[in-house]
């Protein structure tokens, strides 16, 4: 009993762990995102949608903590690029003022109480500390668009100070995603991240369809089943990366599959020691008596299947019809007489006879024919016709 | 005519297969006994009368009427497999017997084999006919017996090593040339069996691999003894008379030097096989992929090498095989895979890289290559973030292939899956390794017996665990007894499930079960039972007082057979409890007097379940005993039991000055109420 809880216990923490460990950068990054939908509708697919991209997102920090501040150098280092995020951000801002409004109402009264606690979390926490995180991402903006952001705050009529950090959180979103997007292309980073995040995921669902007890954890079923959907498209995703990436490159497709085929041989002891050794990797006792009977029959213990009362009768293949039609030889023979009657005796007998094969009675026959063609003399003075 | 009617059936067949021909005669008609039924058909058929089209005539093969019939049998979910039914007395019902079982029955074969084979003489009679050849003696002995090469030739299809090798010095000592050819086969069989006469060919059907040693210590129990196998052990000697001959040849072929490194190879001798394949570059001979992929292996085998020299190694050794137009085989990445396991976490990039190499050339992996992939990648659980995708992508590739031996390795695939589904946690995942398994044939790839036995104790487990408890009923009552014998420790898993559910009433059958499959005198299962049963009260028609009467017994024979009788404290106290629930008040008794005899304390508890009950009988004699044993532990809830037996009990005034002692004893000193309790 105890270990099947302390499991379930195990796994709690890790189905959360998206949303409350992300740390505050994650979090900041949640709400810019709900910040950016207009007009969100609280249904619980959003939500769980919102859950989901920020698992990604998470998962992505989780290694560009370290080597940030050398990317954003390295964005501004681009200047062409660097121009254009500069226009899309100033857009974006103009775009936003009304949205930032919104947003304000929104995380004023949070809509239903019913919602996963973590959300909760998710929204509140940036509010309470808007001075931290902010400060820290702000050096990885550029300076010059800080200097925009503080002056959209200026023009607009609301708290300056909070309108700033909003800004600048999600112009630090959009940095963010486009850096996500430019690491896209590199699957070696988001690789292990990507695996890490997907067995979370899928852990956690497993539980939620297993164990009716802990969706009292989730609140219906229908997130589970997002969530798996998630997993598996990630999975299908991933799995071109496992058996399609760099290879060694040392061998070429045409010269293994074409090549001249190599001369026969015959088979040298490991070739015979190695086919038996493969025989014997799938042996497995027999399951039923057929299979006994099966392997008695190849080894030739048992009369074969079916029934045949010519088994092991080996004559060169030659059919029974063979054996007992023989009227066919006696064409060189009179059509009728003493010689006629007797050669029908002698092909009557030997059709009965089981013990000489076809070829054998041919000569038998053939020995008739030799013999009274030998006689022939005798055979015209008895007035007997031969021929 | 037992001929013409079996035609007559296969006629009938053809013709269901094909009901919109036109059935004629058959020109090759010899069936008479057909004929009576043909116009009636043609008189149905006949309508249409166009162009016939005979049926081709179908040969059959000889197993085929069996295979037909073998596919319609189902395994019998309540019986033990087909293999052990015999005897009913010697029908094993533990994992231990089932093996001694096949032992038995395979040593049996064996000797008889080995009598007749070594004493043909006496067993020449062919009762057979027609004459079956498998039952006569096989001649093991030369046949021809003066010097010449054909003799040469005789003893090395035998396999008798020395005996070839002495023809051969003898050959050469009368001046006679030994053609190349012959020379070649012998150092085959020289190299195959290092220089030592093979062990006759009476391995058991199930032969262990070193290997299998390696997975065993996985599990505690499995730590089967270390059986030599025919050749392990061998190892390559200098100056061999392999080596010997291989000097003496005055002309050699690259198939001489290819087997040469085989050999040493084989037998464990890396180094000596590099000098001889840098000699056969040297000669400017080609050697064969076989060489190759033994080459590769003992790159991996060399000790003082980092890693990634090894790897260096390797990737040259493979574009030598480019150049040199060798067409790699499965066996070639299989056997760098293989090697790529010793490396640890080092291998796993270029074990991907050489599963996708094979992928592009084309080769299909066997069951073997992706046994050895999971085994790199997860040798430590949870040790790589990288790990845990890998199975995934194995399975979604694999799942409802159908596979046919390829590799020595491939029976080890399904073992390593659910060890890594079990250490996952995954059912579904294990779900669907099942599902391959059932695949086709693929179920003949579980493996010898340890094999089989582990995969389904991880896959039981893992259902235990993450299942819910009618569905692991199901497969406890679809799995158990008829593919494996559980292990106590599936059984705990077992009972946990159950209790997790609370299905505890099903507890005396699994008892029941665990006794026949020889888990009677495993402790750890008999306590885990008790501790179940008597941690909540349950309603009396629960038969758990039964069980705990049949536990008891168990208990009392294992004092026969062991010097050193033992009863846990635990069980002791379940059992009394459990007798109390089910009112079998007189067994609870002698209970008590079991923990006297054992010197264990019963827990307060039961002594206080026991002054219930003797309040229900109303017998304060009953009662007055149970102060009087606790006193004699000297326990503290003596005082609480005097009390309450003062209050619920009418007392006579012997009673009371009794109990009066016994508080007083007990607060005195132990050791007084060592005396007093009066043995």
């Amino acid at each position: 009993m105890f270990p099947r809880v302390s499991a379930v216990l195990r796994l709690r923490p890790f189905s959360r762990l998206p949303s409350c460990s992300g740390g505050l950068e994650a979090l900041a990054a949640a709400a810019a995102l709900l910040g950016a939908s207009r007009g969100t509708r609280r249904t619980k697919n959003n939500i769980q949608r919102y859950f989901g991209t920020n698992s990604v997102i998470y998962g992505k920090k989780d290694e560009q903590s370290i080597p940030t501040q050398e990317i954003s150098k390295e964005t501004e280092s681009q200047d062409g690029v660097k121009e254009n995020m500069k226009k899309d951000l100033l857009q974006i801002i103009k775009g936003m003022k009304v949205e930032l409004s919104t947003v304000n109402v929104q995380t004023a009264k949070p809509p239903s109480r019913r919602q996963l606690k973590s959300l909760e979390a998710t929204v509140g926490r940036p509010q309470r500390a808007p001075g931290g995180a902010p400060k820290e991402r702000r050096e990885s903006l550029s300076p010059e668009l800080v200097a925009a952001a503080s002056a959209v705050a200026d023009s607009l009529p609301f708290d300056k100070q909070t309108t700033k950090s909003e800004l600048l959180r999600q112009l630090q979103q959009h940095e963010e995603d486009s850096r996500a997007q430019k690491d896209g292309e590199r699957p070696k980073i988001s690789f292990s991240n990507i695996i890490s995040d997907m067995k979370v995921a899928r852990s956690a669902t497993a539980r939620v369809s297993t164990r009716p007890v802990h969706q009292i954890q989730f609140d219906e079923g229908s997130d589970g089943y997002v969530g798996q959907e998630k997993t598996i498209g990630l999975r299908k995703s991933l799995r071109k990366n496992i058996f399609k990436g760099k290879r060694l490159n040392i061998f070429d497709l045409k010269a293994v599959t074409e090549g001249a085929p190599e001369a026969e041989t015959a088979p040298s002891l490991w070739d015979v020691e190695f086919a038996k050794q493969l025989a014997a990797v799938n042996e497995q006792p027999f399951q039923n008596g057929f299979e006994q009977m099966i392997q008695w029959t190849k080894e030739g213990k048992l009369w074969e299947f079916p029934i045949n009362n010519e088994a092991g009768f080996d004559d060169d293949g030659s059919e029974f019809y063979e054996h007992i039609f023989l009227d066919k030889y006696l064409e060189d023979f009179p059509k009728q007489g003493p010689i006629r009657h007797f050669m029908e005796l002698v092909t009557c007998g030997l059709s009965k006879n089981p013990y000489l094969s076809v070829k054998q009675k041919i000569e038998h026959i053939e020995w008739f024919k030799n013999y009274f063609n030998e006689k022939r003399d005798i055979l015209k003075d008895s007035n007997i016709q031969f021929n | 005519m037992a001929a013409a009617a079996s035609v007559c059936w296969l006629r009938v067949r053809c013709r269901f297969c094909l009901p919109m021909m036109g059935w004629r005669a058959d020109p090759c008609e010899r069936a008479p006994s057909c004929s009576a039924a043909l116009p009636k058909v043609e008189g149905a058929d006949v309508t249409g009368s166009e162009e016939v089209v005979i049926p081709k005539r179908k040969t059959w093969d000889k197993v085929a009427v069996l295979q037909a019939l073998a596919s319609t049998v189902n395994r019998d979910t309540t019986a033990a497999p087909y293999a052990f039914q015999d005897d009913p007395y010697l029908i094993p019902t533990s994992s231990v017997e089932s093996r001694s079982f096949l032992l038995a029955k395979k040593s049996g074969e064996n000797a008889a084999k080995f009598i007749i084979n070594s004493h043909p003489k006496y067993f020449q009679k062919d009762i057979a006919e027609p004459h079956i050849p498998c039952l006569m003696p096989e001649y093991f002995e030369a046949q021809i017996e003066d010097i010449s090469e054909a003799a040469l030739k005789e003893r090395i299809k035998l396999r008798k090593v020395k005996a070839s090798v002495d023809m051969f010095d003898q050959l050469l000592q009368a001046g006679t040339t030994v053609s190349l050819e012959t020379t070649n086969s012998l150092l085959d069989l020289l190299c195959y069996y290092g220089d030592q006469e093979p062990s006759a060919d009476y391995h058991f059907q199930q032969r262990e691999r070193s290997e299998e040693l390696e997975e065993a210590t996985e599990e505690n129990n499995e730590k089967s003894k270390k059986k030599a196998g025919p050749q392990f052990g061998v190892t390559w000697r200098a100056k061999n008379n392999a080596e010997r001959i291989f000097a003496l040849m005055p002309e050699k072929n690259a198939h001489s030097y290819c087997t040469m490194i085989r050999g040493m190879v084989k037998h464990r001798a890396p180094v000596q096989a590099l000098n001889l394949y840098t000699e056969l570059l040297n000669n400017r001979l080609p050697a064969d992929v076989y060489t190759f992929n033994a080459v590769i292996e003992a790159k991996a085998l060399m000790v003082n090498e980092k890693f990634e020299e090894k790897w260096n190694n390797i990737l040259e050794l493979l574009k030598q095989m480019v150049a040199q137009k060798v067409k790699p085989n499965l066996q070639t990445f299989n056997t760098i895979l293989k090697c790529l396991r010793r490396f640890y976490a080092f291998g796993r990039l270029p074990a991907l890289q050489t599963l996708r190499e094979m992928k592009a050339v084309g080769i299909e992996p066997s069951l073997a290559t992706y046994h050895y992939v999971i085994q790199l990648f997860y040798q430590h659980e949870s040790s790589s973030k990288e790990a845990p995708l890998i199975i995934y992508d194995i399975m979604n590739e694999v799942m409802g292939k159908k596979f046919s031996p390829k590799d020595p390795d491939d029976d080890a695939f399904f073992q390593s899956a659910m060890r890594v589904c079990s250490s996952l946690r995954d059912l579904e995942l294990a779900y669907q390794v099942h599902g391959l398994l059932n695949t086709g044939d693929n179920w003949k790839f579980i493996g010898p017996e340890q094999r089989r036995n582990f995969y389904y104790s991880k896959f039981f487990s893992l259902l235990c665990l993450m299942e819910q408890i009618d569905v692991t009923l199901k497969w406890y009552k679809d799995l158990i007894p008829s593919v494996f014998f559980p292990h106590s420790q599936t059984l705990i898993h077992l009972l946990q499930a159950l209790d997790v559910a609370s299905r505890l009433e099903v507890i005396p059958q699994i008892w029941k079960d665990s006794k026949e499959y020889g888990h009677t005198y495993r402790n750890d299962l008999k306590e885990e039972i008790l501790m179940l049963m008597a941690r909540d009260q349950h309603p009396p028609e629960v038969a758990f007082a039964d069980c705990a009467a049949d536990i008891k017994s168990t208990y009392e024979n294992q004092d026969a057979r062991q010097t050193a009788p033992d009863w846990p404290a635990n069980s002791l106290n379940c059992i009394a409890v459990l007798f109390l629930r089910a009112g079998r008040t007189q067994e609870a008794w002698k209970m008590l007097g079991l923990f006297r005899k054992h010197n264990k304390i019963p827990r307060n508890e039961l002594l206080n379940e026991f002054m219930d009950s003797a309040k229900a009988s109303s017998s304060p004699a009953q009662a007055i005993e149970i102060v009087k044993l606790a006193s004699a532990f000297s326990l503290p809830i003596c005082e609480g039991l005097t009390q309450r037996v003062m209050a619920d009990f009418a007392v006579s005034q012997e009673q009371r000055e009794a109990l009066g002692n016994l508080t007083a004893l007990t607060s005195d000193s132990d050791s007084d109420s060592d005396i007093s309790e009066g043995k």
